[in-house]
């Protein structure tokens, strides 16, 4: 069965650029984009790329036997779809993300608020046949955007898919359900349609059906078509 | 002080997400030998913001054929006839200077309906400050570029942009303007 490229529905891509976050009027493109065709070298990915990025990193939470991050365990679960809402199988699944205190353990992040020395910040996995991914990680904490009309990013995590057509490479956060952060953060807010926003925000699996070890969240994401997640940085 | 640098917010991507080779399309894995089928050539350039600022840390991915032009992919209908040794993908990210590098094969061209693409690399850029994923398309100077239905795409005065310049033997020169200026055309899929 072919695949189908439909366009990018309205109100799923952010309004750009944002008002309080300066660096998307440096970066953004001021220029229309241009609408390419979908020819073999877009509907292409490299096969096998989980040879050249290594996979089978998912549990962020533990960085060696007996040294376990600081903060609240999480486990992120959920599926890759593709246009027609089928599991993709073997895509590439980049997170990464926060420490429980809101700093990346990354040279540009010169904030002054502690690094865990048990916790990195990012894994990688391959989906399974069905489309499946799952990490075991920490809920990440929140960090201002130091602007003079201080907002704060809310718990994030970065996402980063590489599937089977480079035209459906995808990056963007996934959100925790009922953070008041939520609803003043400029990058979820600049997806205009509700319920692609509502597509950012994991759901949380009933702790009955998970147990003691961690709280458990459900993130599917879709690579394109109507039900598509938003791309965002 | 009013922050405009990259240190404001996010993405971090990780730096140990990158490892040796990963900018090297010629190889399947970190440790294959590079394929040999085809010219090897260099890809360099700057990432640069508005005002010609370099851009730190950004990421970049490159896809691209083969040197006969074909995709180990099921959508190419040749992909048994494919560089099996060839990747033709590669992730490179910027440094302080805003620049970046790709090792890779010359790609070739292909028929693709009516149309012949000529031999081109599909770059995307992303990183603090893009909302989307910049994508744009690298063509060679060589290349018989304006019967490519991409590059016809392209109001004229600015399809040059889009064309690598020669910088030495196997070397390619390919400077991404993300705004203003003489800023890159790109596109959406």
């Amino acid at each position: 069965m072919a695949e189908r490229f439909d366009p990018w529905p309205e109100g799923i891509q952010p309004n750009m650029p944002i008002a309080g976050y300066p660096n998307t009027f440096s970066h953004t493109p001021s220029a229309p984009l241009i609408q390419r065709p979908a020819t073999r070298t877009e509907r292409t990915a490299p096969a096998r790329l989980s040879q050249k990025l290594l996979c089978g990193d998912d549990n962020l939470a533990v960085i060696a036997p007996g040294r376990m991050a600081q903060g609240q365990l999480i486990h992120i679960s959920g599926r890759v779809l593709d246009e027609d809402g089928r599991g993709v199988p073997h895509a590439v699944v980049e997170l990464w993300q926060a420490n429980a205190g809101g700093r990346y353990r990354h040279p540009i992040d010169t904030r002054d608020a502690p690094l865990d020395p048990d916790f990195i910040g990012n894994g990688r996995v391959l989906t399974d046949a069905a489309g499946r991914y799952g990490f075991f990680t920490i809920r990440p904490g929140a960090y201002p955007v130091p602007v003079p009309q201080t907002w704060w990013r809310p718990p994030h995590v970065h996402f980063s898919v590489l599937g089977p057509a480079s035209l459906s490479r995808l990056v963007t956060q996934m959100y925790f359900p009922g953070d008041p952060l939520n609803d003043l953060d400029r990058i979820l807010q600049s997806v205009p349609d509700a319920a692609a926003r509502a597509r950012l925000v994991a759901a949380m699996v009933p702790p009955v059906e998970v147990g003691l070890g961690w709280l458990a969240y459900r993130f599917d994401i879709g690579l394109r078509g109507r039900a598509a997640t938003p791309e965002l940085p | 002080m009013l922050p405009s640098s990259e240190h404001t917010i996010g993405p971090f991507f990780p730096q140990s997400f990158f490892r040796e080779g990963d900018n090297d399309l010629r190889r399947i894995t970190a440790e294959a030998a590079p394929s040999i089928r085809g010219e090897t050539i260099t890809i360099h350039g700057v990432v640069l913001k508005a005002d010609g600022v370099a851009c730190v840390n950004m990421v970049l991915e490159a896809w691209q054929a083969d040197a006969a032009g074909r995709f180990n992919h099921e959508a190419d209908p040749e992909a048994h006839l494919a560089d099996p040794d060839f990747l033709g993908w590669g992730r490179a990210w910027t440094d302080a200077e805003g620049r970046y590098a790709f090792t890779t094969l010359l790609p070739g061209g292909y028929a693709e309906g009516n149309h012949t693409r000529a031999p081109h690399i599909n770059l995307s850029i992303m990183g603090a400050g893009l909302m989307r994923i910049a994508r744009t398309t690298l063509f060679f100077p060589q290349g018989n570029n304006t019967a490519d239905p991409v590059f016809a795409l392209v109001p004229a005065p600015l399809q040059g942009r889009l064309v690598a310049q020669p910088d030495g033997p196997g070397r390619y020169r390919f400077d991404i303007i993300l705004h203003g200026g003489a800023e890159t055309p790109f596109f959406q899929d």
